[in-house]
């Protein structure tokens, strides 16, 4: 059971920093997950949270007391490390039961939880093997065995299922989820995954060039996100931005014009894929030519566009559309976000 | 199929000419004293009369062969070339591995690696005669310890740098790791790194240990009767009745070669083998 606060931390590097005053609260109990693109800092504040390194200036608070300078083992936080760091001379078995022994447990009481853990993780047949006789899935799974096989007060994880091939990923972060709400445990899970960080989290935390752009509630910050940065991270197929002027006809760019401009004068238009209807002819003030189709399935995403300027829509599985159709675009007013185009703001 | 005869042909060839000078220190061994030059007739490879009788002269001092005893027998070299060359390597590779560790994770002092360079810079005599000087002023001429320290000294370097890069592989995490669940540093160096490294810290002492066991030169610079080693034993070996001892050398060369032989063997099991493999990702 842990809540842990982060409070103004920072910390750099040579000089260079990687986190620039960031604060967040992790709720006992949240699962939250920490998204950002490579180098963001992601793994860094992990590392401080663990008290590895220390920070340059700021507060970490775990229950309300203050260990932004005790030790690692003063903190009783279980790790998933980025490259997963199994101990390589021991067994599946005694890496798991490493934390155990650390802190004294019996034999029998090692035995049980591992029992339980292996179930779960579904490791039981490979405990006797070493990590080099493993598979990377098998690692990985071992790795977050040996993480949740102590009670600690929360459990980090740096990109836990990243080796993993798709679909096992996709089992993973839902068995991920279920232990998590099972265990009640603060969970943090560090992804530059942003479907993984969606489907996870209570809360999702955008880090991004050392700073939280935004913190909320996933759907929130889909839906609302505060700055075109979030915009652009979050969400697959990726938003669509342009740069557009606002006047009494609507918002005006590239391709045309499109219905209901709540902004005028010059700004940055993001539209979201699934709110963009591509509509075969091309008589209407916004059209386009399809430039590309990628057929996923359940649903294909198609491009379209004319001298440069581009816009993703989602469209059936079966779309009719052809690769240089004639199209015209209509938006969808609710996911249509406008932004300022010096500071990249959200417009209200 | 000629390629392949080529190539075991040129892969014999080549063995045959690595092999050549030993096989023939071999087989001197083995010649009784009539045989060691053509003064007596002609040469052969193989021994006309194979015998033990050199293996007899350097261990007891005499040898129904040779007129003169030997004044000294190979026991007491023998054993100063074991201590000096066993001591040696230990200070090489604790001090060597300590200091690796350290530089390695703490990324500081790294210009300590070059540093260490400097006394393989020059030509080793350019060095080990200002050496022998502070020697003989410290008063470590002729001593075990003033050899198996010089010995540390100079083949601290090969510990460091190889000990060094098998560290900068080995990630900080697996330590971390440890940390997190309640290690010490300490206590995360001794149970989770080094069982890791040992195969590498075995390599480099068998490594270290044959550097110091070959040495000529150091020994002959700073030992003068009491603690010469071997090679230097071996150097020295001849009489005025019978000039140069060829088949005595060649039966101690062979036997100098026993050491490192069984050292390599015993350990084996750590030799060669990947560090880390298995504890990451990939
Ligand atoms: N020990 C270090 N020394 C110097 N720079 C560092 C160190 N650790 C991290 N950095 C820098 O801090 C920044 C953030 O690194 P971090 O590892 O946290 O990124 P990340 O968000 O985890 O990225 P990824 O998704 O690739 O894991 C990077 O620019 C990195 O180069
Ligand atoms: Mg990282």
């Amino acid at each position: 059971m842990a809540e842990i606060q982060i409070l103004g931390v920072s910390k750099a590097y040579g000089g260079v920093p990687a986190l620039d005053n960031v604060s967040l609260t992790l709720n006992d109990g949240s699962f939250t997950s920490i998204f950002g693109p490579p180098g963001a800092g992601k793994s860094v504040l992990l590392r401080l949270l663990l008290g590895l390194e220390t920070v340059d200036a700021g507060q970490i608070l775990i229950d309300g007391v203050d260990v932004t300078r005790a030790l690692p083992s003063e903190r009783n936080l279980g790790m998933v490390f980025q490259n997963l760091a199994l101990f390589p001379q021991l067994t599946a078995y005694e890496n798991i039961a490493f934390p155990l022994r650390r802190r004294n447990v019996d034999q029998t009481e090692i035995d049980r939880r591992i029992e339980t853990l292996a179930g779960i993780l579904n490791i039981g047949h490979i405990l006797s093997k070493k990590p080099a006789a493993l598979s990377g899935g098998e690692r990985q799974r071992v790795a977050i065995g040996r993480a949740l096989v102590r009670d600690a007060g929360a459990y980090l994880m740096d990109e836990p299922i990243a080796a993993l091939d798709a679909r096992l990923r996709d089992d993973m972060r839902l068995e991920l989820k279920r232990l998590q709400s099972e265990l009640g445990k603060t969970f943090v899970y560090v992804t530059h995954d942003c479907d993984e960080a969606m489907a996870v989290a209570d809360q999702l935390a955008i880090l991004n060039e050392g700073r939280f752009e935004q913190v909320g509630r996933p759907e929130d910050v889909y839906g609302d996100p505060a700055m075109l940065a979030v915009a652009e991270l979050v969400g697959a197929p990726r938003i669509s931005v342009l740069p557009a002027f606002g006047d009494n006809d609507g918002m005006k760019f590239a391709l045309g014009r499109l219905a209901g401009a709540k902004v005028k004068g010059e700004c940055l238009m993001a539209l979201r894929p699934e709110a963009v209807q591509l509509k075969p002819g091309g008589k209407g003030p916004c059209s386009a030519l399809v430039t590309d189709i990628e057929r996923l399935g359940a649903f294909s995403i198609v491009t379209a566009g004319r001298d440069g300027t581009q816009v993703r829509a989602i469209t059936d599985g079966d779309s009719p559309l052809r690769l240089g159709a004639e199209v015209e675009i209509t938006v969808d007013p609710d996911g249509m976000l406008l932004f300022d185009a010096a500071t990249g703001a959200r417009h209200a | 199929m000629t390629g392949l005869i080529l190539r075991t042909l040129a892969v014999a060839f080549f063995a045959a000419l690595a092999l050549l000078p030993i096989s023939w220190m071999a087989s001197m061994a083995f010649k009784p004293a009539a045989e060691w030059t053509s003064a007596a007739g002609t040469l052969t490879f193989l021994p006309k009369d194979p015998t033990l009788n050199n293996f007899r002269y350097v261990f007891t001092g005499n040898s129904p062969d040779q007129m003169v005893g030997l004044d000294r027998t190979v026991w007491r070299p023998l054993y100063a070339s074991l201590l000096t060359a066993i001591s040696g390597t230990l200070i090489a590779v604790i001090c060597g591995t300590a200091a690796a560790y350290a530089v390695s994770r703490q990324r500081i002092h790294e210009s300590i690696g070059l540093s260490l360079l400097q006394l393989r810079i020059f030509p080793p005599l350019a060095v080990m005669i200002p050496v022998m000087i502070m020697w003989s002023f410290l008063g470590m001429i002729d001593t075990w310890w003033g050899l198996a320290l010089i010995y540390g000294i100079v083949t601290l370097p090969f510990s460091y740098w190889l000990m060094k890069a098998y560290f900068d592989e080995l990630p900080r995490e697996i330590e971390e790791a440890a940390i997190v669940e309640g290690c010490t540093p300490f206590e995360a160096f001794r149970q989770i790194t080094l069982p890791i490294v040992a195969s590498a810290v075995a390599s480099t002492a068998l490594f270290i240990f044959i550097l110091n066991w070959s040495d000529y030169l150091i020994a002959l610079l700073l030992t003068r009767k009491e603690w010469t080693t071997i090679p230097v034993y071996m150097n020295a070996l001849a009489t005025a009745a019978s000039g140069q001892l060829y088949g005595a050398k060649a039966a101690l060369g062979l036997l100098a070669a026993v050491p490192p032989i069984i050292l390599g063997i015993s350990i084996q099991r750590f030799l060669v083998r990947g560090l880390t493999f298995g504890a990451l990702k990939q």
